[in-house]
């Protein structure tokens, strides 16, 4: 039978993205990880809390990015969004088990 | 044999039948790989938040923190330089990727690369770093000395294993991206060749994704 | 148009008699089914060796004090028993059958990825070698299969057993992985035309289930396990508290991993029980939508009920509450299941072969392991009965009454699709009644002695207790549950020479591993099926007759035959399956020699430089790796202008 490795599967929309498309994401993604520097180096000054929150959010869109992107999951077949985000969520959820369970806080943890 | 199915149609030729999900295979199973590697690197850097949130406070009981926070040892320069070039290399991989799908086969080499010269040069920085952090007294044993003190903490133990899978992943990514760079070469009419592309593309961007995480949590919380 | 099938003509020999064995075949293989074949039958030897650990112990608890065995040596085996049940039998026994059924049930020429499928059977006996090995350098691992720090530390656990279990059951791991990944793939992407999600089989959607979980439980496991080695090798303390480490952080990375482990246990299991049940009761399955998302469930529940096993150490309050709640919860999908089942069989025509014995000894068998896991759910009542033997008949209801009865419920239904025989009905009878029988009378006294007190994991007691004559009880009945085994081994080894040929569809089966001949030609299908309901094969044989079956348009198209097809076919040999080749057994021995060597990488023994040879060892083993992914690559530019081929 003749091959068929290419051909276009109606579940797979593949809208590729122009190369001027990455080299902004590209920018933005520089951009973000200039902030969250110059974030640490006056982190003294802003609390300890703003910047903690402000780095986390700073390194999920960069994250996002990478991940929609770049990877090119936004836009791709539902089933790789399902087996990447399904297995973070199980991730980020044992991370704050752990760290609840092993904070040595009263009442919750021993 | 990476079988992808294409739409069968009934007798009368009318709308396919479903049968699978008719996407590429290996790319199917490279993203649940990705999932299941996602669990690991989470599992790596959950030991570590708990036991640097062990050596703060016995730091701090002892008033020692602002002195001898193990955070010292990590130098923000250095690490910043890295986080970008792992950054750069995602960008230079993804145009290389566009570069072959558009069979642009000289501007693939050139993308490619400069991915992997990249991705060796974070390799190469992160030995470096940790050449240079067991020379100041951060080693993987349990307790570290930091301008002659010694303070018994896991902190070296639990960052040298956990960067150090990374810095595996990362080889292994090189490794990688040069055998694609010759098969394409050496196979430059293959169709397999966007999406053999592709994939190491996936696996390349992942490992990025978990310096995301590493730089955040590790060097700068 | 209704199919009936076609009386045998001609007998054929289910196994080529031509003289010498054909090593190059089955050592080079990427077939499913021949590595189907390769796992059930190592997973058998592992059973054997498992039920000789067991057997052992029993000896030496048959009577108090007794001498049969030293503490050290008692150790060793119940590590051993358990690791092996778990890890050398049940897992890879679950992976062959559904290696061997799924494809054919999807309508598929093979798994999505057949070398790879090569790689795990040969990585899962590299594993099982190392592990065995152990008892022949300086000890087996004798830390429990749960391997609590900081016992597992190297100064308190001195022999290289320890690591060769961390290095084994890592060899073992990737190879689980590997496998769940082939066959999420194969699940997701290799279904015949028609056939949508809620029409697969029932023993499908649990191995796609069991496969998620294996991707997402294990890679804990590896890290907790790192984490030990890096303890005993390199200087770690992860989990040695007098350097600063949390033993407790090595419990909760391996229960949750750990739990869901016997999750994967049982879940395939399950499925098969769905698929037998409606054959020999000539009835749909019984709120088939129910079944598949109760697995589902028990499957994503699995993963927030850990510390259920952890609730003697003192977490607090609120996590005891928190995992009490959820470990309750998971009855109830649990429940659903078992209604359904029972539900399946009300007002059907059952006929009660062996394997419909077994499926029903399963259900029975586990309703009495979950009733005991609802006690242990209760944190109050599990103080008492956690590390009594209360907890040993309990996991044991569940495993052997549970996931060892239903393989026996499997083995009897689809030996004559492997094999092209039929096992002995009225010596399965026999054996079945025989392992029952000798099965509760082994393991139900130890509710009772578990109660009463006795610690379970001690070599010997002191008499007077009021647990010798239950013990003495429970031994007698482990030699005639071995008995029952033997009964089932001479049962297989007689069929296979001179059982009844089995024809394609001895049963009477609704799924299409009926529709072609037992056993089935190397391309399975020589005319991919064209599906349009839950059970194809029924339809096809009885379309007159009522029921749910359908699911579309009642003149769905529907292209479902039996076959009576060989390799000489016409259009056959133009079926280009994929080739064999040694690639992946290289890469799995790399692997194996490799970890052999991270076992005495930081060791000197006796002596004599061994670090130095540890380390050959490990660098022999990356080249070997290398090597095998170069051939590997050649082979799949072999087989990649065939890529896409279907039919």
């Amino acid at each position: 039978m003749a091959e068929h490795a290419t051909h276009d599967h109606h579940a797979e929309a593949h809208e590729a993205h122009s190369t001027r498309f990455y080299w902004m994401v590209g920018a933005v993604l520089a951009v973000i990880t200039t902030i969250e520097v110059a974030i640490f180096l006056v982190k003294d000054a802003i609390g300890h809390e703003l910047f903690l929150a402000i780095l986390f959010l700073l390194s999920i869109a960069k994250g996002a990015g990478v991940v929609m992107f770049f990877m090119h999951l936004r836009g791709d077949a539902r089933i790789f969004q399902f087996v990447f985000v399904v297995p973070l969520t199980f991730a980020v959820t044992l991370c704050l088990a752990f760290l609840t369970i092993f904070s040595h806080h009263v009442g919750i943890a021993g | 044999m990476s079988a992808t199915s294409h739409a069968h149609h009934d007798e009368a030729g009318q709308a396919p039948l479903v049968g699978s999900l008719g996407v590429d295979s290996r790319k199917l199973g490279l993203w649940a790989f990705i999932g299941s590697e996602t669990l690991f690197f989470t599992a790596l850097i959950t030991t570590h938040l708990i036991f640097y949130a062990r050596t703060k406070a016995q730091l701090m009981a002892d008033g020692m923190l602002a002195h001898m926070d193990p955070k010292h040892f990590l130098g923000i320069n250095l690490t910043s330089v890295l986080a970008a070039i792992l950054l750069a290399s995602s960008l230079t991989m993804v145009l290389a990727l566009a570069a072959s799908k558009s069979k642009e086969w000289a501007k693939f080499r050139f993308w490619l690369l400069a991915t992997i010269i990249l991705g060796s040069s974070f390799v190469l920085g992160q030995a470096y770093e940790f050449t240079h952090l067991y020379a100041e007294g951060l080693k993987l044993a349990p307790q570290y000395v930091f301008e002659g003190e010694t303070v018994k903490s896991l902190f070296g133990v639990t960052f040298f294993t956990m960067t150090g899978f990374h810095g595996l992943h990362v080889t292994i990514g090189v490794i990688w991206l040069l055998a694609v760079y010759f098969k394409v070469q050496r196979f430059a009419a293959s169709p397999e060749n966007p999406m053999d592309v592709e994939l190491v593309g996936l696996y390349w961007h992942f490992v990025d994704l978990v310096w995301v995480a590493i730089f955040t949590l590790i060097y700068l919380i | 148009m209704a199919i009936a099938e076609q009386k045998l003509t001609s007998v054929s020999p289910a196994t080529a008699s031509s003289g010498s064995f054909p090593w190059r075949t089955w050592l080079a293989t990427v077939d499913h089914k021949k590595i189907g074949i390769i796992y059930i039958v190592s997973a058998f030897v592992f059973f054997l060796l498992g039920g000789i650990e067991a057997m052992l112990m029993r000896v030496q608890l048959g009577a108090p004090n007794n001498t049969f065995l030293s503490a050290d040596v008692y150790n060793q085996l119940f590590t051993m028993h358990a690791t092996t049940m778990i890890f050398l039998m049940v897992m890879p026994m679950n992976v062959g059958i559904g290696n061997y059924v799924v494809p054919l049930m999807i309508g598929a020429r093979d798994m999505a990825f057949p070398r790879l499928n090569a790689m795990s059977i040969w990585l899962f006996l590299g594993g099982g070698l190392l592990l065995y090995m152990s008892f022949l350098t300086g000890g087996a691992p004798n830390g429990g299969w749960f391997a609590y720090a900081p016992l597992t530390q190297v100064q308190y656990s001195p022999t290289s057993g320890m690591d060769y279990w961390i290095l084994g059951l890592g060899l073992t791991g990737v190879a689980s992985i590997a496998g769940a990944l082939n066959f999420i793939v194969t699940v997701l992407n290799m279904r015949a035309p028609g056939m949508t999600l809620n029409r697969m089989p029932l023993f499908v959607w649990m191995n796609l289930v069991v496969s998620f979980i294996i991707i997402f439980a294990f890679p804990t496991f590896t890290v907790g396990s790192i984490e030990l080695l890096f303890d005993r090798q390199f200087g770690g303390a992860f989990f040695n508290p007098a350097q600063g480490g949390d033993a407790m952080l090595w419990q909760h990375l391996f229960w949750f991993f750990g739990h869901p482990e016997v999750y994967i246990l049982i879940l395939p299991v399950m499925g098969m029980i769905s698929e037998i049940l409606p054959v020999f009761s000539r009835k749909p399955i019984f709120g088939y939508s129910f079944v598949a998302f109760s697995g589902v469930g028990i499957g994503f529940l699995g993963f927030i009920v850990w510390a259920h096993h952890m609730f003697g150490v003192g977490m607090g309050p609120m996590a005891n509450a928190f995992f009490s709640a959820a470990s309750m919860v998971i009855a109830i999908p649990t429940g659903v299941k078992i209604f359904n089942w029972i539900a399946t069989m009300w007002a059907g025509d059952v006929r009660l072969t062996t394997a419909m014995l077994y499926a029903n000894g399963f259900i029975s068998m586990f309703i009495i392991g979950g009733i005991s896991g609802i006690t242990l759910a209760s944190p109050p009542i599990d103080l008492q009965q956690t590390d009594s033997y209360y907890v040993v008949a309990h996991l044991h209801y569940v495993l052997f009454g549970g996931s060892i009865l239903g393989l026996f419920a499997g083995a009897y239904y689809w030996f004559p699709k492997m094999t092209g025989r039929m096992l002995n009905e009225r010596i399965g009878k026999i054996q079945f009644w025989v392992m029952m029988v000798s099965f509760n009378v082994t393991f139900f006294p130890m509710h009772i002695v578990g109660t009463e007190g006795m610690p379970r994991r001690i070599y010997t007691y002191e008499a007077g207790m009021g647990w010798d004559i239950w013990n003495f009880i429970e031994t007698v009945g482990t030699f005639f549950l071995a008995f029952s085994v033997l009964i089932f081994v001479y049962n297989v080894l007689s069929s296979l020479r001179t059982g009844e040929i089995a024809s394609n569809d001895p049963w009477d089966a609704a799924t299409l591993e009926w529709a072609i001949p037992s056993p089935p030609p190397s391309y399975n299908f020589l005319h991919i099926p064209i599906v349009s309901s839950r059970r194809p094969l029924w339809d096809a044989k009885y379309p007159h007759a009522a029921g749910d079956g359908h699911h579309g348009a009642a003149n769905a198209p529907a292209s479902v035959r039996y076959e009576y097809t060989d390799e000489e076919t016409p259009g056959a040999k133009e079926i280009h399956m994929p080739s064999i080749t040694f690639s992946p057994m290289i890469l799995s021995g790399g692997l194996t020699v490799a970890a052999l060597g991270f076992v005495y990488i930081n060791k000197d023994i006796l002596g004599l430089p061994t670090r130095v040879a540890a380390l050959g060892f490990v660098l022999i083993g990356i080249a070997m790796v290398a090597y095998a992914i170069w051939g590997w690559i050649v082979d799949s530019r072999k087989d990649s202008p065939y890529l896409g081929q279907h039919h």
